[in-house]
């Protein structure tokens, strides 16, 4: 075992983007420790990150992908689905560390451990995105959430982030306990950990049913909470208010590409048989109605915010609706079907990610240290004063509705049209959410009124754009994806479909 | 093969019984004559001084926490230390970069002034 566990040099290159992420993160700390200075920290951290994240999506072609060493194959899958995730948690992960670099200076509140939080926290994430073992998914989901949890609570003295980094604390921790728990019922059922071997039991029809229904129920509950679906989805407006905004964009894009990846795996691993997977007695029974409850509350309720980042917050729990629709398409028992799922799913994530950046950022934009734009009305007129400024928020809010030609638009197209092809069973989904993005409509299309069309109050405070090369830089790469992804989406959603077949 | 347990349980019958059994022997024969004195909270025999709830200061969960950690290596280098020879090269180096690991995080607790009491 030893021998094998160390193998030969070539086959740790699967695994180079996660190890250049920990040896970035304990760079970070060291420099940080040993210099004053924090502007190169945003440098450092960003750089790390889009290295980490160009080597992955490299290796998610499948060129020079190798077998990773025998002994990590058991609790890391380092295939070229987990290249493709890792590809885009460390987009969105150093996204974000562009935005800090520009926010957290503007706002002076720079301190050298965020960026060492983001990058410790997207090296759970892509644990957690590559798990095959209920150990290594607990272990991720852990380093995950706790770099997540400080920088929610990072803003000191504030009130909303102590409540917001609370409030996810707890819920947070509760939420993994009942993973825990439903991990350790699932083990009793099948006395495997690993995902393979619980999924060969489980066909077999060697598990104690019961047991393995309530674990598989309270697995899937905790990782739903990851994604913010409802009913699990409390936490999610006032954590993401407290936080400061790029770790509002961090949480709403890299949590949930890795939760998301986590449940497709959990899902095509262990309970793709007939039984589990039938939406009258499996999983899909009870995914199907959170994905509907998802997209309509999340959409209704953003429509009565007043504080755009309440509605961004709650325009990503309809998000995760759009996207949970995409996983219960797996009930279905066509493979090409649950192919163009799965490919969906990751494209979606995908857009996803560099659309939310674009419209976080472009929220950060806008505002400077005098006054910070988050709300409605803070963004009044902001779009005549400051075209250029607000350009890229319109295209964030184009994309993240659904508009052609972005990459939005062809993500929730993948999607949808996935669920559709496997038959009429979900067809009332379908239709659940076309209508609620009629209603998100709604609150995207308010942002561009406000910045366009309306004009500040008289007498009231106006928000002056900052200036930082790190913000325009962010929006500039998101921008270009947003635009590249929905106009030539062909080597991305070729990318996704050949990494949707391994599985690994 | 539960008969193998019998004596554990006798046990546990018997230390039941005879921890109930000595307070609740005291409590009816022993004689109760109150104080001011042994009303007030005992505190090892030096008299109370003020309210129990006070506010400590956040340096002492700063520390317990760094100690949290390296005692948490201690419980990992000593499995390690009994097995050490079969796990040969890779374990070491498996070791060196968790201990590494740590002594880098050590250095950022001591470099951001975690380990000064008074500041």
């Amino acid at each position: 075992m030893t021998a094998s566990l160390t193998g030969s040099m070539a086959s740790w290159v699967p695994l180079m983007p996660l190890l250049l992420v920990a040896i970035g993160g304990f760079a970070l700390l060291v420099v940080d420790a040993l210099s004053d200075e924090h502007a190169e920290l945003a440098t450092l951290s960003s750089v790390v990150l889009f290295c980490a994240g160009a080597l992955a999506a490299v290796l998610a072609t499948g060129k020079g992908l190798v077998p990773p060493p025998s002994g990590v194959a058991p609790y890391l899958a380092v295939g070229q689905m987990s290249q493709f995730w890792n590809a885009t948690i460390c987009c969105g992960a150093g996204l974000s560390a562009l935005l800090a670099g520009g926010y957290l200076h503007e706002h002076a509140l720079e301190r050298g451990e965020f960026y060492a939080l983001i990058v410790f926290s997207a090296f759970g994430a892509m644990v957690l995105a590559a798990a095959t073992d209920l150990l290594s998914i607990f272990i991720g989901l852990e380093t995950m959430s706790l770099g997540v949890y400080s920088m929610v609570a990072y803003r000191r003295g504030s009130p909303r982030a102590a409540e917001g980094g609370l409030k996810y604390f707890l819920l947070g921790s509760f939420a993994a306990a009942v993973l825990l728990f439903g991990s350790a019922l699932i083990y009793g059922a099948t006395g495997h950990t690993d995902l393979a071997g619980i999924g060969q039991s489980v066909r077999d029809g060697h598990a104690n049913l019961r047991l393995l229904i309530l674990g598989m129920l309270m697995l899937l509950s905790g990782l739903t909470f990851k994604v913010s679906a409802v009913p699990f989805h409390m936490w999610t407006p006032d954590a993401y208010e407290g936080a400061v905004t790029p770790a509002t964009t961090f949480m709403s894009v890299v949590v949930k590409t890795a939760a998301f990846a986590v449940l497709l795996r959990v899902i095509l691993t262990c309970f793709s048989d007939e039984l589990s997977a039938s939406l009258r007695t499996g999983w899909p029974g009870m995914l199907a109605p959170m994905a509907a409850a998802t997209m309509i509350l999340g959409n209704f309720a953003a429509a009565r915010q007043a504080n755009v980042k309440r509605m961004l917050a709650y325009s990503s729990i309809a998000h995760a609706g759009y996207i949970l629709v995409g996983v219960v398409t797996l009930y279905s028992g066509d493979e090409q079907v649950r192919q163009t799922a799965v490919s969906g799913v990751m494209f979606y994530l995908l857009a996803y990610t560099v659309s939310n950046v674009l419209a976080f950022g472009s929220l950060i934009a806008l505002g400077s240290y005098a006054k910070e734009a988050v709300s409605y009305e803070d963004l009044a007129g902001a779009g005549r004063r400051h075209p250029l400024a607000a350009l890229p928020f319109v295209l964030g809010v184009l994309s993240l509705m659904g508009f052609p030609p972005t990459a939005g638009f062809l993500g929730k197209w993948y999607v949808f049209s996935a669920a559709i092809a496997s038959g009429n069973d979900l067809l009332w989904l379908v239709i659940v959410g076309v209508l609620s993005s009629v209603v998100g409509a709604y609150y995207y299309l308010r942002v561009i009124v406000y910045l366009f069309m309306k004009s500040p109050e008289p007498g009231a405070a106006i928000a002056v754009p900052m200036r930082s090369g790190y913000v325009v830089l962010a929006l500039v790469l998101s921008g270009y994806f947003v635009l590249k992804m929905g106009v030539t989406p062909a080597p991305y959603i070729d990318l996704a479909l050949s990494a949707a077949s391994k599985l690994g | 093969m539960l008969s193998t347990y019998l004596p554990a349980l006798l046990m546990l019958v018997v230390a039941t019984v005879f921890a109930v059994g000595i307070f609740t022997l005291t409590s009816v024969l022993g004689t109760k004559h109150m104080t001011p004195e042994k009303a007030i909270p005992y505190e090892s025999g030096s008299e109370s001084d003020g309210a129990n709830q006070i506010r400590l200061s956040v340096k002492f969960y700063l520390t317990a926490i760094l100690f949290v950690v390296f005692d948490i290596e201690a419980v990992f280098l000593y499995p390690w230390a009994s097995i050490f020879r079969q796990l040969g090269w890779f374990g070491l180096v498996e070791m060196f970069a968790f201990i590494g690991s740590l002594a880098i995080t050590l250095l950022y607790a001591w470099k951001k002034g975690a380990l000064e009491w008074e500041k």
